[in-house]
């Protein structure tokens, strides 16, 4: 996770079946960029909270408001999700995408904020970059325009 | 029993290494009596590493490879994962289809499935030398092919580690024909436990 006030280009490189998740409070120009792996943290154990969708977005969360962040202001955009591979057989790792979505939009809305744009699935990697001076999310991606989120 | 891929001991890696210098072995047999050119694979390289450091020792993770991947079920769980680049893939259009200058970004139908096949057959060479070495049974996946951000095709076997880990082990080889060096990689990625039944199997504490 990587958080940045005023000006400079938050970068997450190469997402595949993971998900990026970009903070960003206009008024102050405070941006956050997660990169959560999977979807939900088991109990105990596991120290890493960012590798994972629910306890990754609350950490971030927390660290934005105690740096001034207002929750009616936090624009949430997401991009990633991907299944890389068509697996057949096998222990049923193919959809990890599709979850890490579906849980980065429930926890999302279980926090109160809602995803204002998202580029998520099919079967390519994303490199998603937040600029926090303007807040605009870029996705490059291999054989595609850069798109705007 | 080790929980943690960097609580393995010495001997616990040394026997890791050998495992992977057999089957690396019998993988560049397979590929050269498949391609009918020279092959030879380099000693393995058994390396533990955290996510970001694994995913940076393969490359950028915004380069262009194809990727043929095999989830290994059974007594022994992981990944295989064959990383190939455009060295590698001139190399085997030329044997097998006849064909020079392979684009990347467009790969048809025959050397899709030709790379399938070189994939399929080094895993399965790789995994039948260690079964028959460990007196272990695994089951194969169909193997898959994806063409995409090196990054993205690392995050398959890192989410499938990830609950468990923090770390990753990769057990490399990488490949010449003809004497070319083809800057690709062959990976077996075990998880944790994995280690421990290989370590029992062949009476290594």
């Amino acid at each position: 996770m990587k958080i940045t006030r005023q000006e400079g280009v938050l970068i997450t490189y190469a997402l595949g079946s993971c998900i990026g998740i970009s903070f960003y409070d206009p008024m102050i120009k405070l941006g956050a960029l997660l990169h959560i792996m999977l979807p939900e943290k088991p109990a105990g154990g596991d120290t890493n909270v960012f590798k994972f969708a629910d306890s990754g977005i609350a950490e971030t969360l927390r660290k934005l408001y105690a740096f001034g962040a207002m929750k009616g202001r936090l624009v949430c955009k997401i991009a990633g999700g991907a299944k890389m591979f068509e697996m057949k057989g096998g222990g049923g790792l193919g959809n990890i995408g599709d979850r890490n979505a579906m849980t980065v939009k429930k926890v999302l809305m279980a926090n109160g904020l809602r995803v204002s744009s998202a580029d998520t699935g099919a079967n390519y990697a994303r490199t998603m970059l937040l600029d926090v001076q303007t807040g605009q999310v870029r996705i490059r991606s291999v054989g595609k325009p850069e798109k705007i989120l | 029993m080790i929980k943690r891929y960097e609580d393995i001991s010495v001997n616990g890696l040394d026997l890791i290494r050998e495992i992977g210098s057999i089957g690396n072995g019998t993988a560049a047999t397979a590929l050269s009596s498949m391609l009918n050119a020279k092959v030879r694979m380099s000693l393995p390289n058994v390396r533990v590493m955290d996510f970001n450091a694994a995913q940076a020792s393969l490359g950028d993770p915004e380069e262009l490879v194809a990727a043929v991947l095999v989830e290994l079920v059974g007594e022994i769980e992981g990944i295989m994962l064959l990383l190939l680049k455009q060295e590698f893939m001139d190399e085997v259009a030329q044997h097998l289809l006849n064909q020079s200058n392979v684009d990347i970004m467009q790969l048809d139908e025959m050397q899709t499935s030709a790379l399938i096949e070189c994939g399929n057959i080094m895993i399965s060479s790789f995994v039948n030398a260690m079964t028959a070495l460990a007196n272990v049974e695994i089951q194969l996946s169909v193997p898959q092919i994806a063409v995409n951000m090196l990054g993205g095709i690392m995050s398959m076997p890192m989410a499938m580690m990830g609950y468990h880990s923090d770390r990753i082990m990769l057990i490399t080889g990488e490949f010449r024909i003809d004497g070319k060096e083809m800057n690709s990689d062959m990976l077996l990625m075990p998880d944790v436990n994995s280690l421990n039944v290989l370590m029992k199997k062949l009476g290594v504490s």
